[in-house]
């Protein structure tokens, strides 16, 4: 009997072992899922924030007004990204797991690394592009702004000598708007994304969406502190040997997110090189190059 | 066929890779870290004493990255002690705002300016207090108020706005010519300080006793730069220091003192009150 004649059983199409369009196709249906769970919303809240904190009274200057209203903006920015990057990862598994869309993937030539790369890529793509909308916003707030509080320094030339308006809109357009705020939001989406690659690890053991969602603030929150609080356990206990181990154990499970807060000195007003910009993005690249991998040791030969 | 690893297996095997990956990104890190320091892209740890005086939320959003946050906040609750002119509360929450971000000029002139000028000017006015109390507060508020603008210049060295904040306390509250001078003087060339500050330096070395002669060469320097230096207030200065010093006639200035830019507005068809003629 000749086997290869029938159609039915001829010889399964070759796969290839690692494809961009399968990860892209995920990452495409991740940002579909995520778009229909209304994330965009948030966008109209964060504009109705800055526009109160615009029209706050309380600053003694243009410029303070204009750094508060800076601060706000990028701090609201970066909270939304780590906080969204960690429940919209926590959970994406499990709803594909509850719609049975999962058993669907898997059940065709896709590999689980890809479906992971897919789902992080999908949630990324999101942030990076909330991230990109509300920079426009606040840019355009901060520009607003810093136009009409000129417009008023100018206003003043019949009690000002010249040079005195110029100190003050000096003043003004330093506490303003600047290019380099752009780095701010990358920062923001670096974190988000360290954020996001440690939720999938972490999605990948946990039995549900809100253990995830709470182990990972609390390892989010560990990773931002434990810098900070290091010198003042050492300090409390004078150097013990036991805390010093019980640091270093920490310091190295837990990422240090406090390094991708350079955000805040961009706002503040420090220049940023590229150089540091290069290793951020490096290292950031080997978190999530790191994290994937590790969680296909649990997700690689999970049942469901 | 190849059996599933056992959940504690996975574990262990999880807990070696992140110690494998977390030995190796330990020192690249910290090298990162002491170029993002450097740069000042980040910010110093808060001092011990400011974590310790803050609310649990403030320090949870502080230890959580929500720094500039937490601060923004706590300069809203300080803005809501002056409304309720409770100076030691506002000198607390700016010690916590100033420990948060001793990068940000605009907290440490604002704490100066609150307790040296506003705190200052309500022990003034508050007659429910003791005279003695109110000196003694008085005194205490303007201090504070010049140990917060040392500080802050420490931290931020080619501040204008914390020194012109910190000359006016010496110059409205504590009369003290001789430091406003001085500050004045410090002023000078810094990014942002504004052009006055040249002359006022001269004005209050004039006020200093035993400086009157360098107070004169100083300004003299400062009129002959030509026309836009011939301001009333410093040719008035000037005349003054002639008299004090006895400057012989030949050597005294005689100048037509030049027009500020409302002045000028104001000629020829102008009424006084701004009224134009047609």
């Amino acid at each position: 009997m000749n086997e290869s004649a029938s159609p039915l059983q001829s010889p399964a199409r070759r796969v290839a072992a690692f494809s961009l369009s399968r990860i892209s196709t995920i990452a495409m249906s991740t940002v579909t899922q995520l778009v229909r769970m209304k994330t965009f919303y948030f966008l109209l809240a964060f504009a109705l924030l800055l526009f109160a904190v615009g029209n706050f009274n309380f600053a003694s200057s243009p410029a303070q007004a204009l750094s508060t209203l800076k601060k706000v903006s990028f701090g609201a920015m970066d909270l939304f990204a780590w906080l969204f990057a960690i429940v919209a990862t926590a959970l994406l598994i499990p709803r594909d797991i509850e719609d049975r869309t999962l058993y669907t993937i898997l059940s065709k030539p896709v590999r689980r690394i890809e479906y992971l790369l897919g789902k992080l890529g999908g949630v990324l793509i999101v942030i990076a592009i909330s991230l990109a909308v509300m920079f426009v916003i606040c840019s355009f707030m901060i520009i607003w702004q810093q136009l009409g509080y000129i417009a008023a320094e100018y206003d003043t030339r019949d009690i000002r000598t010249e040079q005195e308006i110029l100190a003050s809109v000096t003043l003004i357009e330093n506490a303003g708007f600047r290019g380099e705020l752009i780095y701010a939001a990358y920062a923001s989406f670096l974190k988000s994304a360290v954020v996001a690659s440690v939720t999938i690890l972490l999605s990948t053991f946990a039995s549900s969406s809100l253990f995830t969602i709470i182990i990972s603030i609390l390892v989010f929150l560990v990773g931002h502190a434990h810098t900070m609080a290091t010198n003042f356990w050492l300090q409390e206990t004078d150097n013990s040997l036991v805390v010093q181990m019980v640091l270093k154990v920490v310091k190295i499970l837990i990422p240090n997110f406090q390094l991708f807060s350079f955000s805040e000195g961009i706002v503040q007003g420090a220049s940023v090189a590229s150089g540091v910009l290069l290793q951020m993005s490096g290292i950031t690249a080997a978190y999530l190059f790191v994290f994937l991998l590790i969680s296909l040791i649990s997700f690689g030969d999970k049942e469901f | 066929m190849k059996r599933p690893l056992s959940q504690v297996t996975k574990i262990v095997l999880v807990a070696l890779a992140l110690s494998a990956f977390g030995l190796l990104r330990a020192p690249w890190e910290d090298a990162i870290r002491d170029d993002l320091v450097e740069n000042q892209l980040l910010l110093p740890p808060p001092a011990e004493s400011a974590i310790e005086q803050m609310s649990q939320s403030a320090l949870m959003g502080t230890l959580g990255g929500l720094r500039t946050l937490v601060s923004t906040f706590l300069v809203l609750e300080g803005f809501d002690h002056f409304s309720l002119k409770d100076w030691e509360e506002l000198r607390n929450t700016y010690q916590i705002v100033t420990s948060l971000e001793p990068r940000d000029e605009n907290h440490w002139r604002d704490i100066v300016w609150h307790l040296g000028i506003n705190a200052t000017a309500n022990m003034e006015l508050d007659k429910s207090l003791p005279e003695f109390e109110r000196k003694r507060r008085f005194q205490q508020y303007a201090l504070e108020a010049i140990d917060f603008a040392e500080r802050g210049i420490q931290q931020v060295p080619e501040s204008a706005i914390i020194r012109q904040q910190l000359a006016e306390v010496y110059r409205e509250k504590l009369k003290d010519n001789c430091k406003t001078a001085e500050v004045y003087g410090d002023l000078i060339g810094l990014p942002g300080a504004p052009e006055y500050v040249r002359r006022f330096h001269g004005y209050f070395l004039a006020r200093c006793p035993g400086r009157e002669q360098e107070a004169y060469d100083y300004l003299m320097a400062l009129f002959r730069e030509g026309p836009s230096q011939h301001l009333p207030t410093l040719i008035k200065e000037i005349q003054k220091l002639e008299e004090l010093l006895e400057i012989p006639s030949p050597e005294r200035i005689r100048a037509v003192p030049r027009q500020s830019p409302a002045q000028r507005r104001a000629s020829k068809n102008t009424l006084p009150g701004g009224i134009v003629i047609p």
